[in-house]
């Protein structure tokens, strides 16, 4: 899937929409991590969930309720 | 006797009760132990001798009573507020009585040292940390794990027998793997948490007890559970594997010393051993990093960030301010990723006891560069890690860490894993592994637990 190489606009771009600050150690970590999580984030949205089992505000002591 | 500090956490709980160890003495002799060996590892960041002498001259007849342990810094005392091994952690933290401190002092424990821990919690190696990072009793050049590193290296060098750590993704587990303990992470829900700077919105966050052995786990759990984790005695258990790159893209010696724990569990508990699928494991361990991470956001706005402490090191800024450009549907994602791992977890563990892979696949890597090699290739040791400790905190069922073998002179561990609240089977099944093995791993000791001479050899 394309949009990894985005990289350069994009974590400029958004921290400036934000007014976040950062020096050039701080962009090269934010770098790294972008390409680091942002394919997977890319995977994990063109993930199917329509059939995903609704649980808002799971009680995570338990199982989830029998459907 | 053997000297009373290298007992077990519930030897020196007898030891005490039945008369044999002043606890005044052993107390002293924890504080000693601590100015001898810490220095060279930098486990424990602060002491408070006459806070302890108090909590001791106040301390009940309870299960723990006199016994010295050391809590994670990510937990307020007191009379002294949690750091979360950073020079900023974006919450104003305060002093106070933890859940934690509050079990351990109802149960007569003495609160003997602060563990140091990775920068905001935010590594499974521990090799960042404002107090400098603590180092692997095994190799003090080498990862201790993270986040709980300081818990882990104290507990792995026999400052103490037992620690108090925290379990976001993995941070009680990891360090339990790379220093060679038993290590549990709690079924969510199940054990103190009052006090922490995010127990109103994390869903992913426990505290848990780092010691040598599952039995020394069982009693610290208890206390934190504030109920007696009974002993059981697991027949039959179904034991789930998965043949995927969990248990497969490992280093040889990690996948070795696995399969031959897991076998030893099934003949020790007259079991079989069943392949299930996980179908959803990648998704959910990227799905918990967003969640983890976007819960810490509430309080955080453009200004904080662009005023964080300088002394926050550039790693910690940087993320932090990464976290901001986290697009919001993937949280939603990984909430539904979250629903449906459950639902898969549910039908699973109808068809097996407990599921088994390497806690982390590859032993401690070198502070300098936290890197591991596996077969498919190099990569961070946090990103190796996270595949095998998200799944718990995600779905929220409980996890332990067994040491099970050794490579490179370092641990080797393997993970555990039940359904909701099975948490005494956990520690069933990592006992029954202690008993196969002959409790070889549990009782193996790192060059500092061993005394001055190994230190300096």
């Amino acid at each position: 899937m394309e949009g990894s190489t985005s990289a350069d606009d994009f974590i400029p771009a958004g921290l400036a929409a934000y007014g976040i600050e950062a020096d050039e150690i701080e962009l090269a970590v934010i770098r790294a991590a972008h390409q680091t999580f942002w394919p997977p984030i890319l995977e994990l949205l063109a993930l199917d969930t329509s059939q995903a089992p609704a649980e808002p505000s799971p009680d995570l002591s338990q199982a989830p309720p029998s459907r | 006797m053997s000297e009373p500090l290298d007992l077990s956490l519930r030897g020196q709980a007898a030891a005490i009760a039945g008369g044999e160890v002043d606890p005044a003495e052993l107390l002293e002799a924890a504080l000693g132990r601590i100015a001898e060996r810490n220095p060279a590892l930098n486990a424990v960041v602060e002491t408070f001798p006459e806070r302890s002498r108090e909590m001791l001259a106040a301390a009940p007849e309870g299960p723990l009573h006199g016994v010295p342990v050391v809590v994670k810094d990510e937990w307020p005392l007191p009379w002294r507020a949690q750091r979360f091994g950073a020079a900023d952690m974006l919450a104003s933290p305060a002093p106070g009585e933890s859940g934690p401190y509050r079990a351990l002092r109802d149960a007569g424990a003495v609160i003997v040292g602060v563990g140091n821990m990775h920068e905001l919690g935010a590594s499974s190696t521990g090799s960042i940390s404002v107090y400098g990072p603590a180092r692997n009793p095994w190799n003090t050049e080498r990862c201790p794990g993270g986040s709980s590193s300081g818990p882990a290296a104290a507990v792995a060098a026999r400052l103490v027998a037992g620690a108090v750590g925290a379990d976001g993704i993995g941070s009680i587990r990891y360090p339990a793997a790379y220093c060679g303990l038993t290590g549990l992470k709690p079924t969510f829900g199940r054990s103190a948490m009052a006090g922490h700077h995010m127990a109103d919105v994390s869903t992913t966050i426990v505290s848990g007890p780092l010691c040598a052995d599952a039995g020394d786990c069982r009693l610290l759990a208890s206390a934190l559970f504030g109920e007696e984790l009974r002993e059981g005695e697991p027949r039959g258990l179904r034991i789930g594997v998965i043949r995927a790159d969990i248990s497969e893209d490992v280093a040889p010696a990690v996948r070795e010393a696995c399969e031959a724990a897991i076998e030893d569990l099934r003949r020790e508990t007259g079991g079989e051993v069943r392949e299930i699928e996980l179908p959803e494991l990648p998704a959910a361990t990227l799905a918990t990093v967003l969640i983890a991470n976007s819960e810490s956001l509430g309080g955080i706005t453009p200004e904080r960030l662009n005023h964080l402490d300088p002394e926050l090191s550039p790693i910690g800024r940087g993320l932090l301010k990464y976290r901001v450009l986290l697009p919001a549907v993937a949280t939603v994602k990984s909430q539904q990723v979250r629903a449906i791992a459950r639902r898969t977890l549910a039908a699973v563990f109808e068809g097996v006891d407990v599921i088994a892979w390497p806690t982390v696949p590859a032993v401690a890597p070198p502070l300098e560069a936290p890197i591991v090699e596996l077969p498919s290739g190099t990569l961070t040791a946090d990103e190796a890690n996270v595949r095998g400790g998200a799944l718990a905190n995600l779905t929220g069922i409980p996890a332990v860490s067994v040491p099970v073998g050794s490579a490179e002179g370092l641990p080797v561990a393997l993970q555990l894993q039940a359904a909701w609240g099975r948490d005494e089977l956990l520690l069933d099944a990592a006992e029954a592994i202690e008993r196969a093995n002959g409790r070889r791993w549990v009782e193996a000791t790192p060059p500092p637990a061993r005394g001055a001479e190994a230190l300096e050899a």
